[in-house]
């Protein structure tokens, strides 16, 4: 098993890093198999949601295709050797001119793919749409303004809320930039995308999602002429696409899988420990588990140990509620370890001795998505049993989890649901403050002062190092002893691809290659 | 030469014991070597489902996740005599697992074989004895049913509740009855014309007593002979369902997910998904050989009379 | 004249029962627990918003209502939309509510109709495959009823009958199309995608046929009138193939009729296991997804198709040996 000291100080020399999924831009302009003029055939686990508008979903499956088709501020590489690093992309700097105001200038000539220039209203109309509280996926920290002072420049203010504009520092590399014609006109914005990137978008046909070559990128034309996103549910049938032909780069291998496509000369692999935890939500709004003694409870029962066993490759050690790769992670001490006699001590504390009393709790897991799910959680399953806890387990494919991952007003569905986080840039409150916080619980529906009090203080930190702190010492130990959720471990990426896709490099988010440009 | 040598003499000779119809098919089809061979392998596989989980102390259930993806004997590299026929993706023992899942097959299988016997050859006995009105509705209702296809009926129902055992076997049985209730109400059409039908009525005897004492007795049996082999086929629908994760759902172990999780080993640890399908394959086969020779011997006792 | 009357009187039955049929799957759908409006407007969507879009979808009506709107729509042939599918054809998932009363989602009709070819088309060549199996064995069974060919037959449709399908194509695809790569195996892209499919549901399917053909051609052996034609002087082969055979072939029709709920079955697993994109794929898809009005559409499909191959089943029958009570 790896430790994640020996990760980190390792510096992963050679076969890691750090990432998000995103295929990198750069390897799409040159590589070999840009070549053949052949379209890439990319097969996801996850379905997207048909509404084209970022705002709306928080679905991993779609933030890739987003990844191709909109343009960002900036881009976070996460390269082991340089983890903060910042590739400006859209803008051309950031710079801070108050505590309350960043200055954007941005790039010349860029187009959206309908043809209207890109500007900073562009940048107005996004981040004010997407910091609103009504919007399913909340990113931002809190409301903002954005100032345009001419086309191409333009400040982010936050002076009303009160926090750091210096959050969007990171944050930039994570929100797709959308058209403020098509934010006008909402049923536009969900209909098709629309954005800057190097693939336009054509078509859904049944469950792929079409895109072109967009001529008119400003790196210049991608060699590959086309991309084709495909949702395959089950990981076999991805496995054997790849195997026969069909498919030319698949996503969330496991660990026979890999074995297998090892053996192949026909292909390789790519593994990268990723910004993604994997979390056991536990629905903390309706009883029982609104009480953090019983949530603890079920966390000191479960031997996270012998759940990575189960993963093999596919998961890496990790000892608080985000990545190793976040900014401000750090090994939590009263992070919950698999404890019966606390465990058992916490339940008679709650009042259900030995488990005795306790309704049937539903736990809800995917299968197809991520890999080793339906197993970990039949052990896991197992292991809270052992402690008295009474568990029904339903296995689901991935749409219908995908429709009742969400906190709902009276809790949700279930008492505890697997899912996994990965948000694309080091910015720790695109977890924290996404799930924990009680404007936002996404699907934990927790609503706890102290939690909200140990976010706020750390998001208004006015230095990087006093947020790190504040972030290490009070934040997240805060988080761990409340447990709204228990982090089991931190996802590795496995991508399997053709060897004739030769020259590519998957930066999970970044473009290491990226040489020239800094895109400056 | 004396008067009384003429005389012929009966031979002592043993009574001829009348057996009845009953009788005579089971004892022809037990002359039948593939009966006799069904019988055994199934008896056999019975009485280890039942009782070698009792007395060992592998459990079926309990994950050992370091000792995962173990081969069966003298395969491979790392078996180990504990775990005779492997492990699998969790650690828990392939032979256990595969035991217990018998049990559950030929439990869902033997009481759905037998509520659909007890409702269909009830209702169509019913029908086809009252005639007219009743007639009339119950194989409307079995036409209706008939053209539903079991398994969307069952994935309907299942599909959108929570599968449990008894929910099972009731689905089971809802897309059975139907087939059975035809053939007993043709049966009990023909019956109903029978001479001895009429002199009981003369006599006075009820309908009810009529069906339940007289008539049934004659119908059901070779109906009952082979329904044998339905059992085989709701195994089988049972696998099915657990395949799709409308079945017995985990940690119970049923055939259907069992191989349902092996498709993404079948590479790497191929045992996981052979062999329940062999246990399942040679029960199942038993059952068959069993049902198609009781079969074989009724058609032939029948066809002789 | 008695075709015809038979035909009148037969579709006029069909058509009640399709209704009956119906009536009890939409009220199936409506009793059992699972509210689909909550996966109509996707993960996210507070509850408020579910009651409206359910009372706008007509949902909360009483049953009778429903389904009184549901008949004249379908009278008008209009199968209602699906739930989850936008008329893109995708799966959709989390996310936020996409309004489905606009006509942005796709017509039932449309989806069964774009997936009935690749379901017929498997089903005919597992038939066909069925059928070559199944012949050979069957006639020869039947015609030496104490030789080694009974036996052989008899063993077959055992073994046949005793493998699970679902196992055995996922035996076949290790076997042929990953480990010696004869055969593609997943999806649909192009005919040879069917090949391995149709195999399975052939053996799921070929012990019926052999076990029918053995023991009816076996008791048409015995018949008269075959010895009648044997002491006439006719060769063996012209007694077998036109006279026992055609005798035999009524069971073997009425067999198909009986055996077509098996076969939508084995159908429906095949095409999970093999993603094959036919209606069984869609059925098993909709129903866990809860996708009422798909579910409803394919049930009525079904029901539809069944009654009319039986109308069929019993014609030929007719057909073949006048005999035959219609």
């Amino acid at each position: 098993m790896i430790n994640r000291r020996d990760l980190m100080l390792a510096g992963l020399a050679g076969a890691t890093a750090y990432g998000f999924g995103r295929v990198n831009p750069d390897f799409l302009i040159n590589s070999a198999f840009a070549a053949e003029g052949k379209t890439l055939r990319f097969l996801g686990a996850e379905a997207l949601t048909g509404n084209w508008d970022p705002t709306t979903h928080t679905n991993l499956g779609q933030l890739i295709v987003e990844g191709f088709v909109f343009g960002y501020l900036t881009r976070a590489p996460m390269r082991p050797q340089k983890p903060d690093e910042l590739v400006f992309e859209l803008a051309e700097s950031l710079q801070p001119i108050d505590t309350y105001t960043m200055e954007v200038k941005l790039r010349k000539g860029i187009k959206f793919h309908d043809g209207s220039p890109f500007t900073a209203a562009d940048v107005k109309a996004t981040y004010e749409y997407g910091c609103q509280p009504d919007r399913p996926a909340q990113w931002y920290p809190g409301l903002v303004t954005v100032d345009v002072i001419d086309d191409l420049t333009c400040r982010i203010n936050t002076k009303a809320q009160g926090y750091p504009a210096t959050l969007y520092y990171y944050l930039s590399s994570f929100l797709p930039i959308m058209s403020a014609k098509d934010i006008a006109n909402k049923a536009q914005l969900s209909a098709r995308m629309n954005g800057t990137g190097p693939y336009k978008y054509v078509e859904q046909k049944g469950d792929t999602t079409v895109l072109t070559a967009n001529p008119d990128f400003f790196l210049g034309a991608p060699k590959i002429p086309g991309l084709e996103y495909r949702f395959v549910g089950d990981t076999t049938t991805r496995t054997l696409s790849l195997l026969n032909g069909e498919a030319d780069i698949i996503e969330r291998l496991e660990q026979e899988q890999v074995e297998t496509i090892a053996k192949d000369a026909r292909f390789n692999i790519h593994k990268a420990v990723s910004v993604e935890n994997k979390y056991l939500f536990f629905r903390c709004s309706k009883k029982p588990f609104d009480d953090p003694r019983l949530r603890l409870a079920a966390c000191h029962s479960i031997d996270r140990k012998q759940v990575l066993e189960v993963l093999g490759v596919s998961g890496t050690y990790s000892k608080a509620h985000i990545s190793p790769v976040k900014f401000g992670y750090t090994e939590v001490a009263e992070y919950p370890e698999y404890d019966p006699a606390k465990a058992q001590k916490l339940l008679a504390e709650a009042g259900f001795p030995k488990g005795k009393g306790l309704p049937e709790l539903t736990y809800y897991t995917s299968v197809g998505f991520y890999p080793k799910t339906k197993e970990y959680a039949e052990l896991i399953t197992g292991m809270l049993q052992e402690q008295g806890f009474k568990v029904n387990l339903q296995t689901l494919e991935v749409a219908a989890w995908g429709n009742l991952l969400y906190d709902k007003p009276g809790g949700g569905e279930g008492n505890m649901i697997d899912c996994g986080w990965c948000t694309g840039s080091p910015e720790p409150d695109l977890v924290l403050r996404t799930h924990f916080h009680s404007s936002s619980k996404r699907i934990c529906g927790i609503v706890d002062k102290e939690i909200d009090a140990v976010l706020d203080k750390e998001r208004n930190a006015t230095t990087l190092e006093e947020r790190k702190k504040v972030l290490q010492t009070e934040t997240l130990p805060t988080i761990a002893r409340k447990a709204p959720a228990l982090a089991l471990f931190t996802s590795v990426f496995i991508h399997a691809y053709s060897k004739k896709l030769d020259g590519l490099y998957i930066y999970p988010n970044g473009m290491q290659d990226m040489t020239k440009a800094t895109l400056a | 030469m004396t008067v009384a040598t003429i005389i012929e003499t009966e031979p002592e000779r043993e009574p001829v014991r009348i057996q009845s119809v009953n009788r005579r098919i089971l004892l022809a089809a037990w002359r039948m070597p593939s009966f006799r061979i069904g019988l055994f392998i199934l008896t056999a596989l019975l009485l280890v489902s039942a009782i070698y989980p009792e007395i060992s102390s592998v459990s079926a259930t309990k994950m050992v996740v370091k000792d995962k993806f173990l081969p069966p004997l003298f395969l491979g590299e790392k078996w180990v005599w504990e775990h005779p026929l492997g492990t699998d993706q969790l650690g828990r023992d392939m032979l256990m697992r595969s035991l217990i899942g018998l049990r559950y097959s030929l439990l869902v299988g033997v009481v759905t074989v037998v509520l659909i016997f007890i409702i269909g050859c009830g209702l169509g006995l019913f029908a086809g004895f009252k005639g007219r009105w009743w007639d009339i509705i119950i194989m409307r209702i079995t036409d209706a049913q008939l053209s539903i296809p079991m398994i969307i009926l069952a994935i309907t129902i299942l599909g959108v509740s929570r599968p449990t055992v008894p929910t099972i076997i009731i689905v089971l049985a809802l897309s059975g009855w139907p087939l059975y209730a035809r053939v007993a109400r043709s049966a009990a059409v023909a019956e109903r014309g029978k001479e001895y039908v009429r002199g009981l009525r003369v006599l006075g005897a009820g309908d009810w007593r009529i069906l339940l004492l007289f008539a049934a007795p004659n119908i059901l049996p070779p109906i009952a002979f082979v329904a044998v082999l339905d059992v085989a086929r709701m195994m089988i629908l049972e696998a099915i369902l657990g395949f799709l994760g409308l079945g017995i759902q985990p940690p119970t172990p049923s055939f259907g997910s069992i191989i349902a999780d092996s498709r993404k080993y079948l590479i790497n640890a191929w045992w996981i998904a052979t062999i329940p399908g062999v246990f399942l394959a040679v029960a199942l086969t038993s059952i068959n050989l069993v049902g198609s020779a009781l079969e074989k011997a009724r058609n032939r006792i029948y066809g002789g009379l | 004249m008695l075709i015809l009357e038979f035909l009148i009187k037969r579709i006029a039955q069909g058509i009640l029962i399709v209704f009956i049929t119906s009536l009890i799957i939409f009220t199936l759908l409506r009793v059992v627990p699972g509210d689909p409006v909550r996966l109509i407007v996707g993960g996210m969507a507070p509850p408020d918003v579910v009651e409206k879009v359910a009372t706008k979808m007509g949902l909360r009506d009483p049953i009778i209502v429903q389904y009184g709107r549901y008949m004249r729509g379908l009278l008008q042939g209009d199968l209602g939309q699906s739930y989850l599918r936008p008329r893109s054809g995708m799966i959709a998932t989390g996310g936020q509510y996409i309004d489905p009363t606009k006509s942005d989602m796709a017509p039932v009709i449309d989806q069964i109709l774009e997936r009935l070819p690749f379901t017929l088309q498997l089903g005919g060549m597992a038939l066909l495959f069925a059928m070559l199996i199944s012949f050979p064995i069957g006639i020869a069974g039947g015609l030496h009823q104490n030789g080694w060919q009974n036996a052989l037959a008899f063993a077959t449709q055992s073994l046949f009958v005793s493998i699970p399908n679902f196992w055995l194509a996922i035996v076949l695809i290790l076997f042929l199309s990953v480990k010696l790569k004869l055969l593609p195996a997943l999806g649909y892209q192009g005919f040879s995608y069917v090949l391995l499919p149709a195999i399975v549901l052939a053996v799921e399917i070929a012990p019926f046929i052999i076990r029918t053909l053995t023991t009816s051609l076996g008791e048409v052996m015995q018949s008269t009138f075959i010895d009648e034609a044997r002491v006439r002087g006719l060769s063996r082969r012209r007694i077998v193939y036109s006279h026992a055979l055609r005798n035999a072939a009524v069971p073997l029709v009425n067999l198909l009729g009986i055996q077509l709920s098996t076969l939508i079955g084995g159908v429906l697993v095949i095409e999970y296991i093999f993603d094959y994109p036919g209606l069984g794929n869609l059925t098993v898809v909709s129903v866990v997804g809860r996708d009422f009005p798909v579910i409803q559409g394919i049930a009525i499909t079904t029901s539809a198709v069944f009654v009319f191959i039986n109308i069929i089943v019993d014609l030929v029958a007719y057909l073949v040996d006048p005999r035959v009570e219609i």
